[in-house]
């Protein structure tokens, strides 16, 4: 697994990250720290006064939404909220002075002389109502916003490293395209894509895991924003991946019928729309060739049998934090969906996260592993 | 390589931000204050630390020199006029208010009624 973010600046895992100065990292970290403290020293004080409130209230309504009223009467649980939203203002803040600092060093990194792969951005692109509505996780200027640089792109990757608090591969981010390859090779060992399509592809996190995993096959991301995908090819090529971005919405490409053999995506449903994902798995399943296959990882879906506490952190988060379509995402019946537009051998379940697809592991099963143990994954074959 | 700005800002305030149940917008603000400030005296608390361990290092600042350092008197009284003007920067709001407070109660009679 990759270094934890750590004091150590010049152990980077890509030489396209922003590296923050001494201040800045010390900046950084303070927000790491805070998120931390927040998480394991305040978090359990609310989840113990709504243990309380649920018993209190045995056998009357314990629905989230009755759970949250109870909650608000607390004064704690708006100053939890609070500090939570502004932990994740500050750590954007702070990254976002760091990269326009570089600035000039970093669109001289993303200059790339003899590239392996390309990047296609479209100016009439018209950006989805879910991402215009409100700027996902928080991110000033949402993940379409473009300036003509790559500066967004780079504020991504820093803030999207800090955000996970080193949890998913360090400053390189990808254990969840490296847990979605490893799925690839559970379910399909013999499948060898020569076409991969990631959906949702943000800064390249999952779609680098992709092009290392099947080193042969022709790899392609799209996603919504130009800063990001122009930050996504540069920091692939510096990755050793010859990948090929474009800007479009995953709901409708311009690829033709049948021209991949894997499509995937990784934590991109939670972030669009319950009529955006069934539009996605149809467009998954227009875009592969007879027997392609489609692989949609998520984070862990809510159980019907969840308590009210777990069901209301997951919407204030959803709600605080901007994540458009947490619940629809969480509590989708996707075996239903992949089959109603045609897919065959649907499985649905939790493959144990992996931090490096060909090495495992293989495990793939109807329980969760745990958060970041495991991910859930849909797959189907066209 | 120089590092260069090139003039570019990216943007800081995130478009939606919901109003958090039971949160009155000043405490919202206040809390965003504390965070920020603590956020600053940690960066210069890693600052000092560091400058203290390079001079350390370089032999030009002698381990255990700043717990050992005593003030002389004219530094000690510059020092105590700095943590006094820190404190009226910080509590002026609050010795303001209690002013307020107290000459409201003093105030006459017949200038609160009118």
């Amino acid at each position: 697994m990759s270094e934890q973010m750590s004091e150590r600046r010049a152990q980077l895992d890509h030489p396209l990250i922003a590296v923050p100065s001494h201040d800045e990292l010390a900046e950084q970290l303070f927000v790491r720290d805070l998120k931390l403290y927040v998480m394991s020293q305040i978090e359990p004080v609310q989840a113990r006064i709504a243990a309380a409130e649920q018993k209190t209230s045995a056998g009357a309504n314990n629905t989230a939404a009755a759970l949250r009223e109870r909650m608000g009467r607390h004064e704690s649980f708006s100053t939890w909220l609070s500090l939570k939203r502004e932990s994740q203002r500050q750590l954007w803040s702070s990254v976002a002075a760091s990269v326009e600092r570089q600035a000039g060093d970093l669109e001289e990194l993303a200059a790339i002389e003899a590239p392996r792969g390309s990047v296609r951005t479209d100016p009439e692109f018209a950006v989805p109502d879910y991402i215009r509505r409100g700027d996902i996780h928080l991110m000033p200027g949402g993940n379409a916003h473009d300036d003509g640089s790559i500066l967004q792109g780079a504020m991504m990757d820093r803030g999207g490293a800090v955000y996970m608090l080193g949890r998913n591969g360090g400053m390189l981010n990808d254990l969840r395209g490296q847990t979605a390859m490893a799925h690839v090779l559970t379910r399909f060992p013999d499948l060898n894509p020569a076409r991969i399509l990631d959906m949702g592809c943000g800064i390249g996190t999952s779609t680098v895991p992709a092009a290392t995993c099947f080193p042969e096959a022709e790899v392609h991301g799209i996603d919504v924003g130009a800063s990001m995908l122009r930050y996504a090819h540069a920091r692939a090529e510096h990755l050793g991946a010859g990948v090929h971005f474009s800007q479009q919405s995953a709901e409708k490409t311009d690829f033709a019928d049948g021209s991949f053999d894997l499509v995937f995506s990784c934590v991109m449903f939670h972030e669009t729309s319950q009529a955006a994902t069934m539009a996605i798995i149809a467009e998954s399943r227009r875009l592969l060739r007879p027997g392609g296959v489609a692989v949609h990882l998520e984070v862990p879906l809510l159980h019907d049998n969840s308590d009210a506490w777990v069901e209301l952190s997951g919407e204030l988060e959803a709600q605080y934090n901007n994540e458009p379509n947490w619940r629809g995402a969480l509590s989708a019946d996707y075996r239903s969906l992949f089959e109603a537009a045609g897919f065959s051998s649907v499985e649905t379940g939790y493959q144990a996260t992996s931090p490096a697809a060909r090495s495992g592991p293989f495990r793939y099963g109807s329980e969760s592993e745990g958060v970041f143990r495991s991910w859930f994954v849909a797959s189907g074959v066209a | 390589m120089t590092s260069q700005s090139l003039g570019k800002s990216l943007p800081r305030t995130p478009n939606r931000l919901d109003a958090i149940d039971g949160s009155r917008p000043m405490d919202e603000q206040l809390l965003a204050m504390i965070v920020g400030l603590t956020s600053e005296v940690t960066v210069m608390r890693a600052r000092l630390d560091a400058a203290e361990r390079l001079l350390a290092a370089s032999g030009a600042l002698p381990g255990g020199a700043i717990d050992a350092f005593e003030p002389d008197v004219e530094a000690a009284a510059q020092r105590e006029a700095l943590r006094k003007a820190t404190l009226e920067k910080v509590f002026r709001p609050l010795r303001e208010a209690a002013e307020a407070e107290l000459a409201a109660i003093n105030a006459p009679v017949e200038e609160t009624l009118s």
